[in-house]
């Protein structure tokens, strides 16, 4: 990363993922400090400034989720979580208690990265958010409200148009189905979750190439979506 | 074959109330001019009345009519003769019968209806504490040996059969036998006859005795659990039939004990289940974390060494590569392997939800992307196709494994499809590609467990991939297929579409 040296806290138990996780974070030019228990990491935390923190669900002395609450009462850096693939669950209870994005394990260094680079570059801009979005062949103005592809002005009802700010606004990261509903439709609608695939789907055939084989608006199956520019 | 003894019994109470009746007209006779001749009367009937409580029905029927005889020949006029001056007198006999057998009549009613209560109450005590017992009693053995002792007390033998616990059809083979007597071939077929028809069955006392003569079939509200066989010790075989409304409370409550022992066995095998069941889970997870954790660290550190700068020489890169890819192949069969164990064990719970199949479709194609850049791929699901209620995690994976096979069962640049529509009551999606299909006499088993299409494969897999996909098929009630076409194999499967929740439109703005 070029502005400054990111800071990223890795809290893992597993020294050998630690290592290699650290090593990739060096590579990338960010400074990484190593916390083998949740008590440790949220000491380093709170110690000093840090810019990402990546946190395996499965430590020894704390759960996961209490360590993300525990935290998100006081801070507000970028958690990626490192999950076991089949665990949707623990990840939608992680991302409704403040994590920004996961990676199921096993995973590559290319991917981690990747990740990694998407929530810092989140965590920089923030607070400072364009109107405009360009994605595909896609505009979208916030401020003015249109929508267009290909030069053309798209319609979108009142309903696909407050989805689609709301995945613009949270670009790259992952919003569960509880969120999505909630931020749309308003609290006590959660038993409505065909509502939101089904304007999803409508938003893909207006917006998406191939609504199948989606580029932008990204499936989390299981978990919810992802918006992607 | 009645013995001398009981007939003496018998008669006695008559010769009692023949005693009662000479009494009673020795004593009044010197009365017999100080009382009214209606008094004697009385005095006859109270007889009567004492004959009656005393001795029961029989014997004061007799003595209502000794007393008139009696009263006849001493006191009416002329005495000592059965004449009679005074027709009037003829009213009095007939009065003083009447009134000798209605009283006889009410007072052994009466009596009667006592002893049979105190009987009734004595039988009653005894069931209440066969209760009790059978309620103490664990196993069938301990039923057996409290009923033997209690029906011993009425001098019969018994055996107990129980049927297996598998219920219905049960041939008598299956049974299991309890008691001293070991019931020959003619009298297991009795037995076995009233547990097929859940209906006493009494025998003719033919056979002498030591012969069991009384099949009850012990009977609960859903099925019959057993028989018991009664065997009298002596050959009276009237006072068995007597006993029988006793044999018949007896045998409900080895019945309704019976029963209760089969549940609480019942109750103690599910706990046990219960237990293995949360074993196998947690075994099942802690296996996935230890398993997946060197993994992930291999995965990684090779990765690391593929990406290290200044960058290792060609050939160390392509080793730490394939290190890398190995350990990916192995997790991907770790988790197959753990997730058909779970899918086994059947504790899999599916997290069904109504949403349309499309989101599945991008998303695998999206996490195969780089298995299926060297097919073509032609995806045809319409728009308009219903929600279908499903669980998306496990059916991205039927649909994953299919891509997958697809894809390496094809010669690169080959097409795969997957096309979606409806068919009658039920979704179909069907993926197949341009290759050599499937082993035509191998077909049928391709979803067996641990089944290869080929013999010697040239591809690396295990033969997990279908049998996942059937398994999480059949449990979200769809049927799956495989199938050769021409220049090529498909795989078709089916999801029921049942009535998607209702969905209220926005108006347009």
């Amino acid at each position: 990363m070029n502005e400054t040296t990111a800071r990223v806290i890795v809290v893992e138990d597993e020294p050998q993922i630690r290592r290699f996780v650290c090593d990739a974070l060096r590579r990338e030019g960010c400074a990484s400090i190593e916390a083998a228990t949740a008590r440790q990491g949220l000491d380093e935390l709170a110690r000093g400034k840090a810019d990402l923190v990546i946190l395996d669900l499965g430590l020894p002395d704390m759960n996961g989720i209490e360590f993300i609450r525990d935290m998100r009462s006081w801070s507000a850096v970028p958690i990626l979580i490192l999950s076991a693939r089949s665990a949707e669950r623990d990840k939608i209870a992680a991302l409704d208690t403040g994590a920004d994005d996961y990676l199921c394990k096993p995973f590559g260094v290319g991917e981690l990265l990747a990740r990694l680079r998407a929530l810092l570059r989140r965590h920089w801009q923030a607070g400072e958010a364009s109107p405009l979005h360009r994605f595909g062949d896609v505009e979208v103005d916030l401020s003015r409200r249109i929508v267009s592809r290909g030069g053309v002005e798209i319609h979108l009802t009142q309903i696909e148009y407050r989805l689609l700010a709301v995945m613009l606004a949270n670009s790259g990261k992952v919003l569960t189905h509880r969120y999505l509903i909630r931020e749309v439709w308003g609290p006590g609608h959660s038993e409505q979750g065909h509502y939101l695939r089904i304007y999803v789907g409508r938003l893909r055939q207006k917006l998406e190439m191939d609504p199948t084989q989606p580029q932008h608006l990204l499936t989390e199956t299981g978990v919810g979506y992802r918006f992607q520019s | 074959m009645k013995t001398g003894l009981p007939s003496r019994w018998r008669r006695a109470p008559y010769l009692v109330a023949a005693a009662l009746c000479t009494l009673t007209t020795l004593g009044t006779l010197p009365l017999r001019g100080l009382l009214d001749l209606a008094n004697i009367v009385m005095i006859f009937l109270l007889t009567v009345f004492v004959a009656a409580v005393w001795l029961g029905r029989g014997p004061s029927v007799m003595a209502a009519f000794l007393g008139v005889a009696l009263f006849d020949f001493f006191f009416v006029p002329p005495h000592l003769s059965f004449d009679v001056a005074d027709g009037q007198y003829l009213v009095t006999f007939a009065v003083m019968l009447a009134v000798g057998l209605i009283s006889s009549h009410l007072a052994a009613l009466l009596s009667e209806r006592t002893a049979e209560a105190q009987s009734r109450e004595q039988e009653t005590r005894v069931l209440y504490q066969l209760a009790r017992d059978l309620g103490g009693a664990l196993t069938a053995d301990q039923v057996a040996d409290i009923t033997r002792h209690f029906l011993g007390a009425v001098e019969l033998d018994v055996t107990l059969l129980v049927a297996e616990a598998s219920g219905k059809g049960v041939a008598f083979h299956e049974f299991h036998e309890y008691g001293s007597h070991r019931l020959n071939d003619l009298e297991y077929g009795f037995a076995r006859s009233a547990y097929e028809r859940g209906t006493i069955v009494e025998t003719d006392p033919l056979a002498g005795m030591g012969v069991a003569i009384v099949f009850l079939p012990l009977v609960v509200p859903t099925r019959v659990l057993g028989v018991l066989a009664l065997v009298p010790r002596s050959d009276d075989v009237d006072r068995v039939r007597a006993l029988r409304p006793l044999l018949e409370a007896v045998a409900s409550l080895l019945a309704i004990t019976l029963e209760r022992l089969h549940y609480a066995d019942a109750a103690q095998d599910s706990e046990l289940q219960v237990s293995a069941e949360r074993l196998r889970t947690s075994i099942l997870s802690s296996l996935s974390h230890d398993l997946r954790t060197p993994l992930t660290s291999l995965v990684g550190l090779a990765d690391t060494l593929v990406h290290r700068q200044p960058a290792l020489d060609e050939g160390a890169i392509e080793t730490a590569a394939i290190i890398r890819d190995q350990a990916h192949a192995m997790h991907h069969l770790m988790s197959n392997l753990l997730e058909m164990a779970r899918l086994q064990a059947g504790s899999i719970t599916l997290n069904k939800e109504w949403q349309p199949f499309e989101e599945i479709v991008g998303s695998s194609t999206r996490l195969l992307a780089g298995l299926l850049a060297s097919r073509k791929l032609d995806i045809q699901v319409p728009r308009d196709l219903p929600l279908v209620d499903f669980d998306a995690v496990l059916l991205e994976r039927v649909l994953c494994n299919l891509l997958e096979n697809a894809a390496k069962y094809s010669p690169p640049g080959a097409r795969i499809e997957v096309l979606a529509r409806t068919r009658g009551e039920a979704l179909e999606i069907a993926v197949g590609n341009d290759g050599r299909g499937f082993p035509v006499d191998r077909i049928d088993q391709v979803f067996d467990l641990f089944a290869r299409g080929e013999r010697e494969p040239a591809v690396a897999g295990t033969g997990l991939g279908l049998a996942i996909c059937k398994a999480i098929v059949e449990a979200h009630g769809g049927t799956i297929v495989a199938e050769n076409r021409p220049g090529g194999a498909c795989v078709r499967f089916t999801l029921p579409l049942g009535t998607p929740p209702a969905m209220d439109e926005e108006g347009t703005s």
